[in-house]
């Protein structure tokens, strides 16, 4: 079990999930500091990215408690946890999730808009990220023209454009080759501690966790600090 | 070379071959394809199979109208003769005592039986005795129930046995045969007569209004043009999880046309079974039938027996258009063994074959501009191909609309963002699933247009005065028209009873060689009652005047020349029977009074008699009309007077007073319009609910990780709701446009005026949109469900 970390800004203690039978956490938990990057490894089902949905907020666990910045997440109501998501956490998912028929510049620019930034100004924000995840020349097409390492560049750009303080990556390279998944790594990690945000990585290669500044693994439901244990 | 040819066979044989392989293997795709595969199957069938039915149960049609006009015309008793038939052991006295009850028309039948050889009605095995009655089972149901406690009053006879189905034409047809007695001396021509058997005799085929008969042949197309439309659109149900699984044979060496063979295969599958699950849907819905009442009218499920060839060509063209629609939907689906290349963008449609739709309707339907009534029936090979012609031409228009308008599309909102970029980037999808709707809309108002253009070539407009009187009692001959105004009067509900009897008086009895000329109207009353006749100087019992100013032109020549005090006038005089005939002096002080409209709308002209002026022996034969004002406040006022009227004498006859009527056919026509129109409509539904939950299941994971970042549900929730509506708007615009098109040209043809009911246009593209709504509002529920992050989990 974790145990609550001093100045951590996000931290889980005892989180237990099920679904049906299948029990996904047992007992996991969780801290982060700003700026800091955290792999969390596991074998498939071992419960980790549920853990990642957990911290935020996405779901909501059967028990325990996750603390963001002093306030109590499970204790929030739905659309406060929305919009703690809009503002504050940033995502990027295996497939990119990326939608169609949006414009690559669209998709990066929706958060901002869904915080109400006028489309213009959150094109021209949309586009500097784009710029600096080495994008910008994507801006006109639709994530169905442009290979899945781009996409997943676009998809890290759109996590970061409303300066998240915590960003949450659920298998960013699970769907792309060793030299496109290291690049985006590359741009993702450089991105993030640019602008302090703090990163939560689910994997489970060894090769991107090495990105990280900390490993946590997941095991049947179960969490275990790897630098505590050390 | 010659090699070449000559195996040309052989090649041929075998690449027939390989396509009925290609396409059975489709369909052990679809039967083997684990649960989605069967879901899909499933999602298909249920709705071809609703297609089905519907096209089944109006290839029945024809046979359900034919049955039930069978049915009507043997049980016809004709008692409009002026044949005199001799009582004998073979003949049966029976008359007419039709009423209704709470709106519901009831078939009612006096009978006496003359001999034992009396003809049988179809339906009886016997002939109730005096005070008993045969009835039908919905009749039957009816007496017994809590509702019917008034009309128990109105039969009071002993249900003594059932009318069996020979003997109805609907299985909740109201309908009884009552025993009477001494009905050989109320036999008069019209409402009793004496028959030696049951039927028509002089059988005559439905008239062929050609107007009607176009409006029957434009009521076929337009409800079936929707159920094609749904049928194309149910065998492309779960179309994308196909195409990507036909990706991966792709990868496994399928050629690009194995692959579409493969996919007509299981469209085939899914057609056939929607075969078998449309016959079961028809034959538990024939079951059904028997049960249900749909605006008046019910049908034994023996009736509902499509026409051999019509289902035969159902069979046939159901599985045939799915793997056409298969085909032709492949087409612009690029199925590579990595994926389905259906995100890049796609090519703009082009106009100028889709405006070759409706123009070719239009050139069809050209010819016929102007026929009208006058010149034969309308070429209905040319009708049917001009209107579905003018209707699939919606159907290839609104895709080229849709996507014309939605690329000029832009600003707004995210939801809107979210949804105009969708529609640009595939918005085929989008007008099809409003396709249907679109072309019922245009149907619709087309049909609309023509009811409203010709329903007053059927619609009987009365002069009826409803503010004077609201119902009308007819009390036959031989009942005393006083007590019985005077019974009517006291009924509960009746505020006035004007009674008023009439005859006619000429110069001499009625002689076929030398009528009487003149002859003028002679109405009886009392002052109260020929006050709503004229209007009267002043009026005691005993007083007679002459009438002023009536409708018929030479009426007042006429009556002043009779008008002389002392002259002898035989009242009466056009009777047959001299017996009826009475003769009446024109009395000294005759007074003028000026014609007004009476209750029906009529100035009369003539004499006006008070009782006490009437000879004794033309009062003693009775008979007569009762106007009666009747107070609305009361319940079921109309079935208290029935009641009273029936006590009086059986053969009454009851009218409730309405401003106008549509005569029999029209009316029919334009009940099951609405009746196929409604089916037609829910069928759209469920089509658009189907598709619309498949295109949202689809984007699950998307839908579940834009919430995860975030997004309002209401932001997602608008925005489907805009992808529906821009689409819909577009869609019920063109609707309205070609509906507006078709139903110029069909008045044009039928050789009416054109004129636009606006509001009848704003009412169907209404109930278009309301469908379109409430499927959107239905399919909330589930997508608020999808929008869980469970839909994030992929293990």
């Amino acid at each position: 079990m974790t145990a609550p970390v001093p100045g951590a800004l996000l931290t889980a203690e005892n989180l237990r999930k099920t679904y049906g039978p299948t029990v996904a956490l047992d007992g996991a938990g969780l801290s982060l500091h700003p700026g800091e990057i955290v792999a969390v490894m596991g074998p498939s089902g071992s419960g980790k990215s549920t853990l990642l949905h957990c911290l935020a907020g996405i779901v909501t666990p059967d028990s325990g408690s996750i603390t963001y910045d002093g306030h109590e997440l499970t204790a929030m109501s739905d659309s406060r946890r929305s919009a703690l998501r809009r503002s504050e956490f940033g995502f990027v998912f295996q497939f990119g999730q990326l939608v169609p028929e949006l414009t690559c510049v669209e998709n990066v620019a929706l958060p901002l808009r869904l915080n109400g930034t006028p489309r213009k100004e959150a094109e021209r924000t949309a586009l500097a990220w784009m710029e600096r995840l080495e994008v910008a020349d994507l801006r006109g097409k639709r994530p169905g023209e442009v290979s899945g390492g781009q996409g997943q560049r676009v998809a890290v750009a759109r996590a970061l454009v409303t300066g998240p303080r915590v960003l949450f990556a659920d298998e960013p390279t699970g769907a792309l080759d060793s030299l496109n998944g290291e690049r985006v790594m590359e741009l993702l990690t450089e991105a993030a501690r640019s602008s302090n945000a703090a990163v939560v990585l689910v994997t489970h290669e060894a090769r991107v966790a090495a990105y990280s500044d900390r490993e946590i693994v997941v095991r049947d439901g179960k969490s275990r600090d790897m630098e505590r244990a050390v | 070379m010659s090699a070449h040819w000559e195996d040309l066979p052989a090649r041929a044989q075998s690449r027939a071959r390989e396509g009925v392989r290609d396409l059975f293997m489709g369909v052990r795709f679809a039967c083997t394809g684990g649960r989605e595969g069967w879901t899909r199957m499933l999602l298909t069938a249920v709705g071809v199979g609703l297609g089905v039915a519907l096209l089944l149960l109006t290839a029945a049609v024809p046979n359900v109208l034919a049955a039930r006009h069978q049915r009507e015309e043997a049980r016809l008793n004709y008692t409009y003769s002026q044949e005199n038939v001799p009582r004998a052991d073979n003949t049966l006295v029976i008359a007419d005592a039709d009423t209704s009850y709470h709106g519901k028309d009831i078939r009612g039948r006096l009978v006496e039986p003359e001999g034992p050889r009396a003809p049988l009605a179809p339906g009886l095995t016997k002939y109730p005795a005096l005070g008993e009655m045969v009835v039908s089972p919905a009749l039957r149901e009816l007496l017994a129930s809590e509702d019917g406690k008034l009309l128990r009053e109105r039969l009071p006879y002993r249900v003594v046995g059932t009318i069996g189905e020979s003997g109805l034409i609907g299985p909740r047809e109201l309908a009884y045969y009552a025993g009477a007695e001494n009905l050989a001396a109320r036999i008069n021509g019209w409402q009793a007569a004496r028959i030696t058997e049951f039927g028509d005799p002089d059988p005559t085929s439905e008239p062929k209004d050609p107007v009607l008969l176009l409006l029957v042949t434009v009521v076929f197309v337009v409800l079936l043009m929707p159920v094609a439309v749904f049928i194309g659109a149910a065998v492309r149900f779960g179309g994308e999880q196909r195409d990507r699984r036909l990706a991966a044979l792709r990868l496994v060496g399928s050629d690009i046309w194995m692959t579409r063979r493969i996919a007509a295969g299981e469209a085939l599958a899914g057609a056939l079974l929607g075969l078998v699950f449309g016959t079961v849907f028809f034959l538990i819905g024939r079951q059904f039938a028997g049960s249900v009442e749909v605006l008046g009218i019910s049908v034994f499920p023996g009736y509902l027996d499509p026409s051999p060839v019509l289902a035969a060509l159902v069979a046939v063209a159901v599985p045939a258009a799915a793997v056409l629609v298969t085909l032709l939907a492949l087409r612009k689906v690029a199925i590579e063994p990595l994926g389905v290349v259906r995100t890049a963008k796609p090519p703009r449609r082009r106009l100028w074959w889709r405006l070759l739709l409706p123009l070719g309707g239009l050139v069809l339907l050209y010819p016929m501009l102007g026929q009208g009534r006058t010149h034969g029936p309308f070429n209905q090979f040319l009708v049917v191909c001009g209107v579905a012609l003018l209707l699939v031409g919606v159907t290839a228009l609104l895709p080229w609309v849709v996507e014309t308008v939605v690329a000029r599309l832009g600003g707004g909102g995210v939801s809107w963002q979210l949804a105009v970029r969708r529609l640009q980037l595939n918005s085929g999808t989008a007008a099809r699933l409003v396709n249907g709707i679109a072309v019922a809309v245009a149907g619709a108002i087309a049909l609309q247009m023509l009811f409203t253009g010709v329903e007053s070539d059927y619609i009987r407009h009365s002069e009826n005065d409803l503010l004077r009187a609201q119902m009308q009692v007819n009390v036959p001959e031989g009942v005393p028209l006083a007590a019985a105004a005077e019974k009517l009067s006291a009924t509960r509900g009746v505020r006035q009873a004007i009674a008023l009897s009439g005859t006619d008086a000429g110069d001499r009895p009625w002689n076929d060689e030398r009528p009487p000329d003149p002859l003028v109207q002679v109405t009886i009353g009392d002052c109260d009652s020929l006050r709503q006749v004229a209007r009267l100087p002043s009026c005691r019992d005993g007083d007679v005047f002459t009438l002023k100013g009536a409708d018929h032109e030479s009426a007042d020549a006429d009556t002043a020349k009779l008008a002389e005090p002392g002259r002898r006038l035989h009242l009466n005089a056009s009777a047959e029977e001299p017996a009826r005939q009475a003769v009446w002096t024109v009395p000294a002080g005759l007074k003028s009074a000026r014609s007004v409209k009476d209750p029906t709308g009529v100035r009369r002209g003539g004499f006006l008699l008070t009782p006490a002026a009437a000879p004794a022996k033309l009062l003693s034969q009775g008979g007569g009309a009762v106007f009666l004002r009747i107070d609305p406040s009361v319940p079921d006022a109309p079935e208290h007077v029935r009641n009273t009227a029936a006590r009086v004498d059986p053969l009454t006859v009851t009218t409730l007073w309405s401003s106008s009527e549509r005569t029999k056919q029209f009316a029919s026509l334009r009940t099951g319009t609405l009746i196929g129109s409604i089916c037609v409509l829910l069928l759209i539904g469920a089509s658009l609910l189907v598709s619309q939950l498949e295109q949202l299941r689809e984007r699950k994971k998307l839908l579940a990780a834009l919430v995860a970042f975030g997004t309002r549900r209401r932001t997602l929730s608008l925005s489907v709701l805009w992808q529906t509506a821009v689409p819909v708007a577009l869609g019920l615009l063109l609707a309205s446009a070609v509906g507006l098109a078709l139903g110029a040209v069909l008045l044009g043809m039928a050789n009416t005026p054109v004129a636009v009911d606006w509001g009848n246009v704003l009412a169907m593209a209404g109930i278009g949109a309301g469908v379109v709504l409430a499927v959107t509002l239905l399919s909330l529920p589930p997508l608020l469900r999808l929008m869980r992050p469970d839909g994030l989990r992929t293990e």
